[in-house]
């Protein structure tokens, strides 16, 4: 069978994508990532950390205080997702990478 | 307002500064900004997010999103992906915006260098198999000696007795069909595996219509084995009960994502 990039049949493919992954970059130069306070609540009410975010809100004062946030959040998603034998590790990795993964 | 943010699409390898035309999201002009043999693939866009509640927007802006790096792509070959809304600006107003794209592109140079080598000539895919749990359900009932037999039991009984039989069946069918599951995913996994250089296995999300999804994966894989692995999702999407989505060929979003950003060390 040949793979399809028919639009109507690979939207939900392409927004898990664009949405979702692409390469993350160093917080200190971005105003704004992709998954913070973006596209109102319905298309990604699924995301863990989206309200705390929210409450916060402004992207151009990525503040101490966020990063905290933003960090701990990832740490516990991470942890989540990880198996057990990883979680050391990333907790490490995650209080010195940036937080825009959320 | 002045257009202070650099709207970010993708990473490529091609060392001068190009313009795409009127391509971009809400018609902006995308064009190029070089550093060494790369380029960031850019438009000029006020310091702030794109942001709307309305999903047929924001919809259309990741479509576009997307024909922008379909185009960057057939120009210069190896694409690497950002997701929606990366915007880079300056730090402070005396920075011209570009400077700020091309001081990261040369921060982060071995990391994008390193990743636009390991993805030539490859391509994404979204590789779904799903179920049909009425059919395979049938063909369950027509295999499993202990299905038959409570089926058999079942014929015999009164309408009391037949109610608690019709849910042992059911438990019995459902049950055996959870050990199998467990066998199909096994098996699809590794026969699609072989076929593709890296993958990712995704949380299966529901399915359409009474379907059930059982695999949900995303590969990467070589434009020469692309009809290799064609051939063997057509195999199991040809097997009674169950149905391959099949989809791409999409940039390497789901292999450039892990967080490997190159983190300064913090002086204490």
């Amino acid at each position: 069978m040949n793979p399809t990039r028919d639009t109507h049949a690979t939207l939900v493919d392409l927004l898990d994508r664009v949405l979702d992954k692409g390469l993350i970059l160093d917080a200190d130069l971005i105003i704004h990532v992709a998954g913070i306070p973006l596209l109102g609540v319905k298309l990604r009410a699924a995301l863990a950390g989206m309200e705390t975010m929210l409450k916060y809100g402004i992207w151009q004062d990525w503040d101490e205080a966020q990063r905290a946030i933003a960090t701990k959040e990832y740490r516990q998603k991470k942890m989540a997702m990880a198996p057990e034998g990883e979680v050391a590790a990333l907790c490490h990795k995650s209080d010195r990478t940036v937080t825009t993964v959320l | 307002m002045e257009n202070r943010g650099r709207y970010i699409y993708g990473v490529a390898a091609g060392g001068s500064m190009v313009t795409l035309g009127p391509i971009g999201i809400e018609g902006n002009e995308v064009y190029t900004i070089p550093y060494r043999e790369l380029c960031a693939i850019v438009h000029n866009y006020p310091a702030e997010p794109y942001q709307s509640s309305d999903d047929e927007i924001v919809k259309n802006w990741v479509r576009t999103h997307q024909s922008v790096l379909d185009t960057a792509q057939e120009r210069f070959g190896t694409i690497i992906p950002l997701g929606f809304d990366t915007i880079l600006k300056p730090k402070d107003d005396t920075t011209h915006p570009d400077q700020v794209v091309k001081d990261w592109l040369k921060e982060d140079y071995d990391r994008l260098r390193n990743l636009i080598g390991k993805m030539e000539g490859k391509d994404e895919y979204v590789v779904q198999v799903s179920y049909e749990p009425s059919i395979i359900g049938k063909q369950i009932s027509g295999r499993s000696e202990e299905v038959k037999r409570i089926k058999e039991d079942l014929a015999t009984k009164s309408p009391g007795m037949a109610y608690m039989y019709r849910q042992k069946l059911e438990k019995a069918v459902k049950s055996e069909m959870e050990r199998l599951a467990n066998d199909w995913f096994k098996d699809f996994y590794r026969r699609i595996k072989c076929h593709c250089d890296d993958i990712v296995v995704e949380k299966t999300r529901k399915a359409d219509g009474n379907k059930v999804m059982l695999v949900n994966l995303s590969c990467l894989v070589a434009r020469e084995r692309v009809d290799n692995l064609g051939e063997e999702l057509e195999k199991i999407n040809n097997m009674e009960g169950f149905s391959v989505h099949f989809s791409g060929p999409w940039p390497p979003y789901s292999f450039v994502a892990k967080p490997v950003v190159p983190v300064k060390e913090e002086v204490k």
